[in-house]
């Protein structure tokens, strides 16, 4: 069982926040409260009456609407659409509808379009149609899980005015978060849960992010490590005049990678940020190989790989944690020792020759699971039976055990738990220090700032402006994802960078600045 | 899971063993009962309901062992069989002490002259395919001149000088049938435009697929064809059925004299006449023969001449060209005319 | 590797509870599927034991056995050629054009050529497997090029298949007239495979031709690199393209090797049966093999069970009907039987998914003590 003595009081009119580590049981209670698990005990109690949600319908009948972390939206069709699916009873699919949502849109200073296609919107847009459709189905409590792990720190602003919109009228708001900054500025009280239990539930004021963090670990954080930088001159990665353009649905052909040129040496962590769909995903897809970009050079240690396949480009020492580890890493329904030999198959201990090499295998699973503190009864089970955490342990460890000269991460710590979260910074610092060259993909900004000797922003398929990760804010770096600045950014008044989340991936050394200046291929604005 | 896969394979691997080893020594043949039960029919796909080629042996076999007061049991195969199969069927029948053994349809060829080794003192026939051994009989007719009959009856009466021919499977078989309707429909009249399709080209569904033989019908319907002769077993029902949906048109019938069928009444104005196949009879006399102790034996051919084959007459339809019919049929038995057998 | 990790680590040793599991979506598909074909032949007004005495009595007749081996033979090929696109989330549809059309051109070279047994045997099989693997692999290029889904495009060469053979087997083309049937010429005796002398009827020696098979499904699946990236590809196309498969180039090989198996599904009729390929050629088999190969769960011994049973089932099927039974109720029992384990196993294995997931949730709770077990949330 994930939960066991969970108590949790939240007020009508408050924004309540729910904060764990990832298998800490928050989806699990998530789930009880909106139907989808009973409950093996408890009770359940909405304004003074004890209720029993079986299925999504009661809850949604009670009042009780969840967006979830992945929208669940028809690319092809309208907002209108969208939202009167499954809900056609309220107000027919005609203008009744459509005026119903033009007024919560306003109510709530939503401001979505009723005909607007989803497919036309951004990330948050698409957000906001989903707490549409949660309020039309006449919500008064809303389930947002994760709701700002897909956001930039603009976007995340604007939800929270949203959030505190939909407070005054009156509705109740649960909210997840990993992001522990944020919850301290929207919340009016948190409640921490760590191992299926409810720890304690605090106010902002009298509580600290860092204070959270030691709560939801349930021991004392290590504290961030100085270090020493490591980048060197030695290039391992050479990027040079990579474009790739793509064809969408509707077969209209854009450019996604335009010109992306960069250089990253050994022991360098090279961090890329940009509002999702910038073109990271495809850079990263581009330098593994899994897309053929139309022109452009790929160099590994001075070998060519523009034309090389996934597998020799691994082989040749690149280690991949991909976005969607469920969907890119793991097969899931295979036990963990197969995942272990998934992208490795033609390596040590895996096989030997053309023979797969089960025992050694498995042998070496054991190491990882021990190494990398991955929680699980053991090595026989599949995959998708751990929580997101130590799955993305398994493959850290995984990418790490064959001494890759490269690693390319992409959101490594995504939907991962401040343990784990530590943990992984931990071992790419490790492995920097040791020479690896990292490429750095992530939308945490904290992420990017406290572990890249080197930062570029890319927007609309170009690295367009660059930045010292010493001297530079979430918010600064924030802007310029969304276009409004490029070139080399300079922080206005030389604070210190990342502050008010906790725990932060490190401290930098001042050196690093110098040391980038052997990069000579991005950063110039276009 | 692998584990989990690997035991349940294991354990299952085991008592399948145990049960096979404990299961072996005795024979099936060992076992069985010995004795005269009467006739034992296998059909072929289609059954003994299918209006046609099954039903005409059924027929014969109930007057036989009516008369003679002899027991029977009928067996009928299904789609997609394979040789083992009928030669279980056949085997299963002599053994229980069926005497005679009677398999319908070509399909059985093979089979009954291998089973037959096996039961020498039992009397096997094969409707539609050769004798190989002694105590097997072959029954072959010669449905080639019977649809050549009714290729000139077609001739004869179609309006708009278009004739069909349905084949249910393409083989060797059902070939006779249309060559003779061809050649049949030609030498009346040579202006006529004949269409021929098969529903099949090899699987022999095609006796028992009505909605293919509808289809096809329906198709040709549609090209203003107006006279359709179809072989095709029991799918020949399902193009008497389309056929009977438009008026002023006409399907010729198969093997049995479908017009008598009480389970095609409601098309039977649209049934013009069949080429009859007189398998009833050919299985009457050789139920006959066993029982008066001389079984029929070898090849035996039903043609013309004998009625082993005919061309109906029921509902009167072709009372007006039976002068040509009977011409055509007097050249056929005297040898003036030589029916092909494939097209 | 420092310390002797949880379960199913180190020496391997025989979790109780996995052996329950183990036997328990056989057995409950068993009971199951019993249960209903009793209530289906009930209702048909006939005594549902009688039946299966019936059936077990002469199922379990040394000749009834041998005859179920030899028709599991080219059951348990297909079932295994099926299983081949199974493992990698392709569904070959068409292996039953794929043997057929194999078999055919098998027939035509064997009967065509007159050699020695030792070349002519490997020639003949290496044509069947070929022209499988040929007939497969359209459609795996059709996939990869043009996107088009296997099942189209498999059920269309059946057809296709279909419509060749017919064209072929006929006089004067590829085949000669035997009375009312059309046959390609015979296999000269050379060209025939041995039997083994069993009694009272000889099992056909192609057995021998489903068990390398089967050994070779097994080990190349299972334990090499290829398979594992085969397997992967079944599993996760997207996890598979990231960790450096080709899926494009998966397909094609899975799809030939698929149709290479399925080219071997008509050789024990051909070489131990028939001699020739006629219009009485067995059809159907290739779908019978998708039905196996869910019954044996894609497992090469599961598979082989499975085979088994089918030629079991039509076996004793026909003794049924011989003792009165509707002649569909073998059938029904096929059909009921492949349901009851597809949806035994489904549920075995979301229980264990389930067990697997707690067991991890109580590895992570460990720690925390035993707590209070009582859940109240209020809101």
């Amino acid at each position: 069982m994930a939960n066991h003595d969970i108590g949790i009081t939240v007020r009508r009119g408050t924004v309540h926040a729910l904060v764990g580590e990832n298998g800490a049981g928050k989806s699990t209670l998530m789930k009880i409260l909106y139907g989808m698990q009973k409950p093996d005990e408890g009770t359940i109690t909405l304004d003074g009456e004890e209720v029993s949600l079986h299925t999504p319908a009661d809850a949604i009948a009670r009042g009780i609407g969840m967006v979830h972390q992945h929208f669940m939206l028809a690319d092809n069709l309208t907002v209108l659409e969208n939202t009167v699916l499954g809900a056609e009873r309220l107000h027919g699919i005609g203008g009744r509808a459509r005026a119903r949502i033009q007024e919560i849109s306003e109510k709530y200073g939503l401001g979505i379009r009723a005909d607007a296609l989803v497919e036309d919107l951004g990330v948050a847009d698409r957000q906001r149609v989903e707490i549409l459709k949660v309020l039309y189905r006449g919500a008064r409590t809303l389930i947002l899980d994760e709701p700002t792990a897909v956001l930039v720190p603009q976007e995340v602003d604007a939800l929270f005015d949203n959030l505190r919109e939909l407070k005054a009228e009156g509705l109740t708001v649960l909210f997840i978060s990993h992001k522990l900054g944020e919850v301290m500025s929207v919340a009016d009280e948190i409640t921490v849960i760590r191992r299926g239990t409810t720890v304690e539930t605090l106010t902002p004021e009298r509580t600290s992010p860092r204070q959270l963090a030691e709560l939801m670990v349930g021991s004392e954080l290590p504290s961030p490590e100085t270090r020493e930088s490591t980048v060197t001159d030695v290039p391992v990665l050479r990027v040079d005049g990579l474009r790739l353009a793509a064809t969408d649905g509707d077969g209209v052909a854009r450019t996604v990678l335009d010109g992306v040129s960069f250089t990253i040496h050994r022991g360098e962590v090279l961090g890329i940020a940009g509002v999702e769909g910038n073109g990271q995903a495809e850079l990263v897809e581009a330098v593994m190989g899994i897309r053929e970009p139309e022109s452009g050079a790929v160099e590994l240690d001075g070998a060519d790989l523009a034309h090389a396949s996934t597998r020799t480009r691994r082989e040749q020492g690149i280690g991949y944690i991909p976005e969607d580890r469920q969907r890119h890493a793991l097969l899931l329904e295979a036990p963990l020792w197969e995942n272990r030999i998934l992208g490795h198959v033609t390596e040590a201990p895996n096989s030997r020759g053309r023979l797969l090499d089960p025992r050694g295998a498995r042998r070496d699973t054991e190491r990882i699971v021990e190494e990398y503190d991955v929680r699980t009864p053991g090595i026989d089970v599949p995959a998708a039976s751990l929580s997101g955490g130590n799955q993305q342990k398994l493959i850290v460890g995984r990418e790490m055990s064959h001494e890759p000269k490269l690693l390319i991460a992409a959101h490594p710590t995504r939907g991962v738990d401040v343990g784990a979260q530590a943990q992984i910074w931990d071992q790419i610092r490790q492995a920097r220090r040791e020479g690896l060259a990292v490429l750095l993909v992530s939308a945490d900004l904290d992420e990017l700032i406290g572990l890249s000797d080197t930062l570029r922003v890319m927007y609309r398929g170009a690295l367009v402006a660059d930045a010292d990760p010493a001297a530079i804010t979430p918010e600064e770096l924030g802007s310029a994802m969304t276009g409004a600045a490029s070139g080399h950014l300079v922080h206005e008044d030389d604070g210190p960078p990342g502050s008010g989340t906790a725990p932060l991936p490190g401290q930098r050394n001042p050196q690093a600045d110098e040391e980038r200046g052997t990069d000579d291929e991005g950063g110039e604005a276009r | 899971m692998r584990r989990v896969t690997k035991l349940a394979a294991a354990a299952c691997a085991t008592a399948a063993l145990a049960l096979t080893t404990t299961a072996c020594g005795e024979s099936s043949t060992e076992s069985a009962a010995k004795g005269d039960k009467g006739v034992g029919l296998a059909f072929d796909v289609g059954g003994k309901d299918d209006h046609s080629f099954n039903q005409a042996a059924n027929r014969g076999m109930l007057k036989a062992t009516k008369e003679l007061d002899l027991g029977n049991k009928t067996l009928t195969a299904s789609n997609d069989e394979t040789e083992a199969t009928r030669e279980q069927r056949l085997t299963q029948l002599a053994e229980a002490g069926y005497n005679p053994v009677v398999g319908v349809g070509f399909a059985y060829g093979k089979s009954i002259n291998k089973v037959a080794k096996d039961f020498s003192d039992t009397t096997f026939a094969v409707v539609d395919a050769e004798s190989n051994a002694d105590n097997v009989s072959g029954l072959l007719f010669s449905e080639q001149e019977a649809s050549y009959l009714a290729g000139v009856a077609a001739a004869k009466k179609t309006k708009t000088k278009k004739v069909g021919f349905i084949g249910g499977v393409n083989n060797a078989l059902i070939q006779k049938f249309e060559a003779g309707f061809v050649q049949g429909v030609e030498e009346t009249d040579s202006k006529i435009k004949l269409t021929s399709q098969y529903l099949y080209p090899t699987n022999i569904k095609g006796f028992n697929d009505p909605k293919a033989a509808k289809d096809k019908a329906k198709g040709m319907l549609d090209q203003d064809i107006d006279v359709i002769y179809s072989a095709a077993g029991q799918s020949g029902t399902g193009a008497i059925e389309e056929i009977s949906k438009k008026k002023d048109t006409w399907a010729i019938g198969v093997d049995s004299d479908q017009y008598m069928q009480p389970g095609l009444e409601k098309y039977r104005d649209s049934i013009l006449t069949s080429a009859v196949k007189n398998v009833d009879i050919a299985v009457y006399e050789l139920i006959k023969s066993v029982d008066e102790g001389k079984p029929l034996h070898g090849t035996q051919n039903f043609t013309l001449k004998e009625d082993g084959v005919s061309l109906a007459t029921s509902g009167g339809f072709i009372d007006d060209v039976q002068d040509d019919v009977a011409a055509a049929k007097k050249k056929i038995v005297s040898g003036d005319i030589k029916v092909r057998t494939s097209p | 590797m420092t310390r002797p990790a949880g379960r199913g680590s180190g020496p391997r040793r025989i979790d109780p509870q996995a052996v329950v599991q183990a036997l328990a979506a056989p057995l409950l598909a068993i009971v199951a599927a019993l249960a209903i074909t009793s209530l289906v032949i009930g209702a048909t007004g006939k005594d549902p034991f009688h039946a299966f005495q019936v059936m077990l009595d002469f199922g379990s007749k040394s000749d009834s056995q041998i005859w179920i081996v030899n028709k599991a033979i080219p059951y348990y090929l297909s079932a295994v050629a099926v299983a081949v696109g199974f493992r990698m989330n392709l569904f070959n549809i068409g292996v039953d054009g794929q043997y057929r059309i194999a078999a055919f051109a098998a027939a035509v070279v064997g009967g065509a050529v007159s050699l020695p047994g030792f070349l002519a045997l490997p020639l003949v099989l290496l044509t069947a497997m070929v022209v499988g693997a040929v007939w497969a692999g359209i459609a795996g290029v059709l996939r990869t090029t043009r996107g088009v889904s296997e099942v189209i495009t498999t059920i269309m060469l059946n057809s296709i298949a279909g419509s060749l053979i017919g064209y072929f087997l006929q006089e004067g083309r590829l085949a000669e007239k035997e009375g009312n049937l059309f046959h390609t010429p015979y296999l000269p005796d050379a060209t025939r495979f041995f039997t083994l002398p069993t009694n009272p009827d000889p099992i056909y020696g192609t057995i021998l031709i489903a068990l390398v098979i089967g050994v070779a499904y097994w080990f190349v699946l299972g334990r090499t690199r290829f398979g594992f990236d085969l397997r992967a590809v079944g599993r996760s196309e997207s996890a598979a393209t990231a960790s450096g498969v080709s899926v494009r180039r998966m397909i094609v090989t899975s799809m030939v090797l698929s149709g290479a198996v399925a080219g071997l599904v008509g050789m024990p009729t051909l070489l131990n049966e028939s001699f020739n390929y006629g219009t009485d050629f067995p059809a159907g088999i290739g779908f019978t093999g998708i039905a196996i190969a869910l019954l044996g769960r894609n497992h090469p011994i599961g598979m082989a069970l499975g085979a088994l049973l089918w030629g079991f089932l039509e076996r004793t099927g026909t003794q049924l009907e011989f003792e009165g039974y509707a002649q569909e109720i073998v059938g029904v029992m096929q059909g009921v039987i492949v349901l009851c384990v597809v949806i035994a196993y489904e549920v075995v294995r979301r229980y264990g998914l389930r067990r697997q997931q707690r067991e991890v949730g109580a590895e992570l709770a460990a720690s925390s003590g035993a707590g209070g077990e009582k859940a109240e949330v209020s809101a």
